[in-house]
């Protein structure tokens, strides 16, 4: 399998990752697609580094982790994103009305998070194990452990007050 | 809502978004290599602009400073060059070393450390800029004067009366104004940094 073959074969498969990652990590339409760009260009050019080293997984999560972060100061200079538009914009046409205000209500309290407990609780409901977050965050276990328990209180609080 | 509730609704999407699939192969190709051609003009072409002009207005000061004939026309001349250059050389240094993080090896701590640590400096170089451009605009009119005109504006009092009430104004609301700004982005950023260095 070619080079290209086996990236396009990635990323379509982790798309809805990628779309998430740029959900949590963008406040609109526009620097959603951008982070989704970049964090594919990422991937490519990151592609030849990664040699089966750690899981896709992980590399996936740290490459698109980082890119986020990195791209949150450029926020405001927009590049041309041509051809995301039908991509990105087009993710939520299937759901229903009711499941989209909850999906919203869920996406507000995750923006309430800062930077780093954004990145934890995405992983964590993704369903990583402490151990997978603790490779792709440089946390050790006890540390992601207790992080992600103090996130559960601060959502929990959050959410009663609500 | 409760947490499992979040849990839930997340699976669903997940669920959702993996049957919904909507990348092409070409489509993957095509963002990377757009992103690829955008890249050099994307990253610095406000700041490498800024730059230019600043060392362009500096390079005019300088071939022409043998035109300052008095000691305070030389210092307004010494500072105005030295901000001219050293300001955008630091600022898009800063740029340059949050771009240049390891985006692969690094992990994410490492790279919110990272970015946090630039984006202070950042801040603080651009706060520091600010106060010191209302030095600049004391200093660069009567550099600016004198080059051009052969005038000595110091020796104007008029001109000063309406120049300096106005300059002060700006200069108490605009610094009042940035220090708001940064402050509020400088704590929440420490908060990370501290949380994590523990």
């Amino acid at each position: 399998m070619g080079k290209e073959e086996s990236f396009t074969g990635i990323i379509k498969e982790n798309e809805g990752v990628i779309f998430k990652i740029t959900t949590i990590y963008t406040q609109n339409e526009q620097d959603q697609k951008d982070l989704y760009q970049e964090i594919v260009y990422q991937l490519w050019k990151s592609f030849d580094t990664f040699r089966n080293e750690s899981k896709i997984s992980t590399w996936m999560y740290r490459v698109a982790l980082n890119t986020a972060i990195n791209q949150l100061n450029k926020s405001k200079k927009h590049s041309n994103t041509t051809g995301i538009d039908q991509v990105v914009l087009k993710q939520t046409e299937n759901y229903d009305t009711e499941f989209e205000n909850r999906l919203k209500i869920v996406y507000q309290h995750i923006h309430q998070l800062n930077i780093l407990e954004k990145g934890l609780i995405l992983l964590l409901l993704e369903g990583k194990k402490y151990q997978e977050i603790s490779e792709i965050t440089g946390l050790s276990e006890t540390n992601v452990g207790t992080r992600i328990s103090r996130i559960k209180q601060k959502l929990k609080s959050r959410i009663l007050k609500n | 809502m409760d947490l499992e509730e979040i849990q839930t609704i997340w699976s669903e999407m997940s669920d959702q978004l993996e049957q919904q699939k909507k990348l092409t192969n070409e489509l993957i190709m095509k963002m990377t290599q757009d992103r690829y051609s955008n890249k050099f003009d994307k990253i610095t072409f406000y700041e490498t602009i800024g730059a230019v002009i600043c060392f362009l207005a500096a390079i005019y000061f300088l071939v022409n400073i043998n035109k300052l004939d008095t000691w305070y026309l030389l210092a307004c001349g010494i500072f105005t060059i030295a901000f001219l250059i050293l300001l955008p050389v630091v600022t898009l240094g800063l740029l340059g070393k949050m771009k240049r993080m390891n985006i692969v090896k690094n992990s994410f701590k490492e790279t919110i450390v990272g970015y946090t640590k630039a984006k202070n400096q950042l801040l603080l170089i651009q706060r520091v800029g600010i106060y010191l451009s209302f030095v600049l605009m004391f200093t660069c009119l009567p550099v600016f004067s004198k080059i051009m005109k052969n005038k000595d504006l110091f020796l104007q009092s008029k001109i000063w009366l309406i120049y300096l009430p106005i300059m002060a104004i700006f200069l108490f609301f605009f610094s009042r104004w940035g220090y708001k700004c940064y402050k509020n982005i400088t704590n929440s950023a420490e908060n990370i940094l501290k949380e994590l260095e523990v």
